[in-house]
């Protein structure tokens, strides 16, 4: 299996950040180390977002819904059946990708807004259904105390656990990202007439991309029930899709790697800040404002930015 | 090659095209002239698939291809260069023309593999070709108006048509870009074979360079010919020549 | 599933009456949500919130004027206009410098104002739910079908199409009226005329949000009022909205009687999963036009 262009010079820092992460638990306290789990979680989901938002130029409103279709295929087979625990691995992003065909399906019929009210129609009846089907989901309690196998089941395996299926998601990602497909992806974005114009069948290249985005997303989902160790209603909900949304816009949704800043910033904030205040809605809406105002690149958009603007003086 | 019978588009209620005529041999050079709102545009799109007929035929190669869609109508021989610039903004003037490869190469459902090890030769050939080669990794949202003239050109290369419409292709340039495009299109009807049809506004250029013309007024087809039939017609001196 | 008792047409009938006034109120939610759509091409994710401000505001209005029949209609005239106040606020220090960037920066903008808002709202009234009493006029319940059909449901039922016909009359005889329906369908042209673009924008989205908040001050007496309103209305106003017609009043309209009525019959007919009848009839009314059943303003 080729890379194209490996080089070592691009790769260490991401293999330093790697090992350093693989050497987190031992300087951290348990609690910390949670939060960096669920940060891994939220940065799967966010980077699975940017794939159809960043790159697709699609207005995916309700991806959570394909998260939470992730995490609750997981949860219920563990819960509610004897199969086995790796068919439950495998069957959670599968339901969420069908899902993700399904919905999306429907919604690549349409263009921009009409995209985005559709979908968060359609994952709004999967949230209603979830919410209201008290015997199969548990209505809004949810499930708790689903039992991770041991090999997972502790803070520390589950941190590393899900730093592995991180590391090897964002990679295939990246081997998207940089595939035909990809850069067929960025072209429909960027101008979806001119694509057409060469031959392009633009809705079956964005429904593809859909099936690929939500299959991540049930990915988080599944990583979320080992970290969580429960399920409930609002990872369907409508307003999570919004704040993934944000995490993509902070972290600067034209980068491969922004989102995943863009959730840790979010996540560790959140932490931080709600150990001072319960108003972190207040605060995030108080973020993004600035963000629209000053960032529109987001984070990581405008180090870029910055970093390329040096190069070009300096040339 | 191309042969368009009493085409026919309005939108509305405004008739854009009335009773639209052309034919197209292979090899040739053929251009569509007319004053502003003629309906040079809309027959282009017409012809691409970008818009859908109300009555009337667009047969290519034999084959009836009118009302289908644009992606379909490039896969059977058929690109199109817009009027108004329409690249891929954000991305290299390489990174353009090669989605156009990929598409003709069927690869762009490739996951798996990284894009630079796909389409690399035909996309420097295209490059060379049309002499962009030296700014081929530059954003292409960056290029001078004309440059990005010229990768509309390119992109539209980048799928092999046997049929090439070029919509006013030096429209917004420079005498010496001008004449740089001209002698482009001289190689690409030689050196590759394309048949190509195209509009402008430009005389000089059309008459010098043109095999044949076609003539359109209020949506419709006046004549096609020569150029000096064209010229001599006495209906084309009163709509289009007689002021100039 | 209770499937055993058995529907009587009365039962149904009070439950379609029902679901009709509740359909008012979403209809006069929605009108502000299309309008603003119609208007800004960009739907107004903080719409939810002030609907929730117009609830909380006619709460505490009725206490400041003493509760009973003058503080309801008092609570009921103004708070429209502490919501209008609060929305104006918020467009002229920040939503108008957005207008020139693109439709997904509006949006995310609006989505800001909801988080924040909802914490405001937290921060002045506490998380506790409050309540409002109607009126005694508005009290209690009349026979009717061989029912008791409530009486503030009725009123309901007069408040919903005076609003239709005020908000047409408005938008379509008056200068501002016609000049912000211009606006939606060609801006530019507007623009052009010489009329300044930024004030129509203003005067449709505070109209829009006025809407809102005469729909939470006419919702409050009906339900309990607390934090999480504004999540649970905006999706409803949203796929309303969208099975309507992206800007159109009169698919507003449509929209919320679709939902409204599915709503209520579906209480009556399987109570465990009525939330998801008119979530269904989103689903069939989109599956068959996806645009939504009357044509989008622009």
């Amino acid at each position: 299996m080729q890379k194209g262009s490996f080089s070592w010079k691009r790769i260490w820092p991401y293999a330093a950040l790697f090992i350093a992460l693989l050497f987190l638990p031992m300087a951290l306290s348990r609690f910390y180390v949670y939060i960096t789990a669920v940060i891994f979680v939220t940065a799967l989901l966010a980077m699975s977002l940017n794939i159809v938002v960043g790159h697709g130029g699609l207005y995916q409103f309700h991806h959570a819904a394909f998260y939470g279709v992730g995490a609750y295929t997981f949860a219920l087979i563990l819960t509610k059946t004897d199969l086995p625990v790796w068919i439950a691995f495998a069957a959670a992003p599968v339901a969420a990708a069908l899902t993700g065909l399904l919905i999306g399906w429907f919604c690549v019929r349409l263009s921009k807004l009409y995209f985005g009210m559709l979908q968060i129609s359609l994952g709004s009846l999967l949230w209603a259904i979830v919410f209201r089907w008290y015997s199969l989901t548990g209505g809004d309690d949810g499930i708790h105390g689903i039992s991770i196998p041991d090999a997972i089941g502790t803070i520390n395996r589950s941190y590393y656990f899900i730093l592995l299926v991180l590391a090897a998601c964002v990679v295939v990602m990246y081997m998207i990202y940089r595939s035909p497909f990809g850069k067929t992806l960025q072209a429909i974005r960027d101008n979806p007439e001119r694509c057409e114009a060469v031959g392009i069948h633009v809705r079956r290249h964005q429904l593809l991309g859909i099936v690929v985005a939500t299959f991540f997303a049930g990915i988080a989902g599944v990583l979320f029930v080992v970290v969580e160790g429960s399920v409930f209603p609002d990872l369907l909900f409508w307003v999570l899709s919004l704040e993934v949304f944000i995490m993509c816009l902070l972290g600067g949704w034209f980068t491969f790697a922004g989102p995943i800043l863009g959730a840790a910033i979010t996540v560790s904030l959140r932490t931080f800040v709600g150990t001072y205040t319960e108003y972190w809605t207040l605060i995030l809406g108080v973020i993004l404002i600035l963000l629209i105002f000053f960032l529109p690149e987001g984070v990581m958009g405008f180090i870029i930015d910055r970093v390329q603007g040096k190069k070009t003086l300096e040339e | 090659m191309l042969q368009v019978e009493s085409l026919r588009k309005s939108f509305d209620g405004f008739l854009a095209v009335e009773d639209a005529r052309l034919t197209v041999e292979k090899g040739e050079i053929v251009a569509v002239i007319g004053p502003n709102g003629a309906g040079k545009t809309t027959l282009f799109k017409l012809i691409t698939g970008h818009l859908k007929p109300d009555a009337g035929r667009i047969l290519f190669q034999e084959n009836e291809i009118s009302g289908l869609p644009p992606y379909e109508v490039c896969r059977k021989g058929i690109s199109l260069s817009f009027q108004v610039v329409n690249v891929f903004s954000r991305m290299s003037v390489f990174e353009n023309i090669q989605v156009a490869v990929l598409s003709h190469q069927n690869k762009t459902k490739r996951l798996f593999s990284p894009a630079e090890k796909h389409g690399v030769e035909e996309t420097e050939e295209i490059l060379r070709n049309v002499g962009l080669m030296d700014r081929a990794d530059r954003v292409s949202g960056s290029l001078s108006h004309g440059d990005q003239k010229v990768l509309e050109i390119a992109i539209a290369l980048g799928n092999r048509p046997e049929l090439l419409i070029l919509d006013e292709p030096t429209a917004g340039m420079s005498p010496e870009e001008t004449s740089v495009t001209i002698d482009l299109i001289h190689r690409l009807t030689s050196d590759l074979g394309l048949t190509i049809l195209f509009c402008e506004h430009d005389m000089e250029l059309v008459f010098s360079i043109a095999h044949r013309i076609m003539v359109m007024q209020h949506g419709r087809s006046i004549i096609q010919a020569d150029p000096e039939t064209v010229r001599r017609n006495e209906d084309v001196q009163t709509a289009y020549l007689g002021g100039t | 599933m209770e499937w055993g008792q058995t529907i009587t047409f009365s039962a149904l009938g009070v439950h379609f009456l029902v679901g009709l006034s509740r359909a008012m109120i979403l209809f006069i939610v929605c009108s502000g949500l299309s309008f603003v759509l119609g208007v800004l091409r960009v739907p107004n994710v903080a719409h939810g919130s002030l609907y929730m401000i117009g609830a909380f505001a006619a709460f505490t209005l009725n206490e400041l004027f003493g509760g009973g029949a003058t503080g309801f209609w008092f609570a009921l005239a103004l708070s429209p206009f502490v919501v209008a106040a609060v929305s104006l606020a918020a467009e002229r220090a920040l939503f108008c410098h957005l207008y020139q960037r693109e439709h997904l920066m509006l949006l995310l903008f609006t989505f800001a104002l909801m988080l924040i808002l909802g914490d405001l709202v937290k921060i002045v009234w506490g998380a506790d739910y409050r309540s409002i009493t109607a009126p005694e006029v508005l009290e209690g319940s009349l026979p009717i079908l061989g029912s008791s059909f409530p009486k503030y449901n009725l009123f309901l039922l007069f408040v919903g199409p005076l609003v239709a016909v005020g908000l047409w009359l408005f938008t379509n005889k008056t200068r501002i009226g016609k000049i912000a329906r211009a606006a939606a369908v060609d801006r530019e042209m507007v623009d052009a005329i010489g009329i300044n673009v930024s004030w129509v924008f203003a005067f449709a989205f505070v109209l829009g949000c006025f809407l809102a908040g005469l729909g939470g001050a006419l919702v409050a007496p009906t339900i309990s009022i607390t934090l999480g309103m504004d999540h649970d209305i905006i999706i409803e106003a949203f796929l309303i909205v969208t099975i309507g017609g992206l800007g159109n009043m009169w698919g507003a309209l449509l929209g919320s009687l679709i939902f409204g009525v599915t709503q209520s019959l579906g209480v009556l007919l399987w109570p465990q999963f009525a939330i998801v009848f008119p979530y269904l009839a989103v689903v069939i009314v989109l599956v068959w036009r996806p645009t939504g059943m009357l044509k989008s303003v622009w």
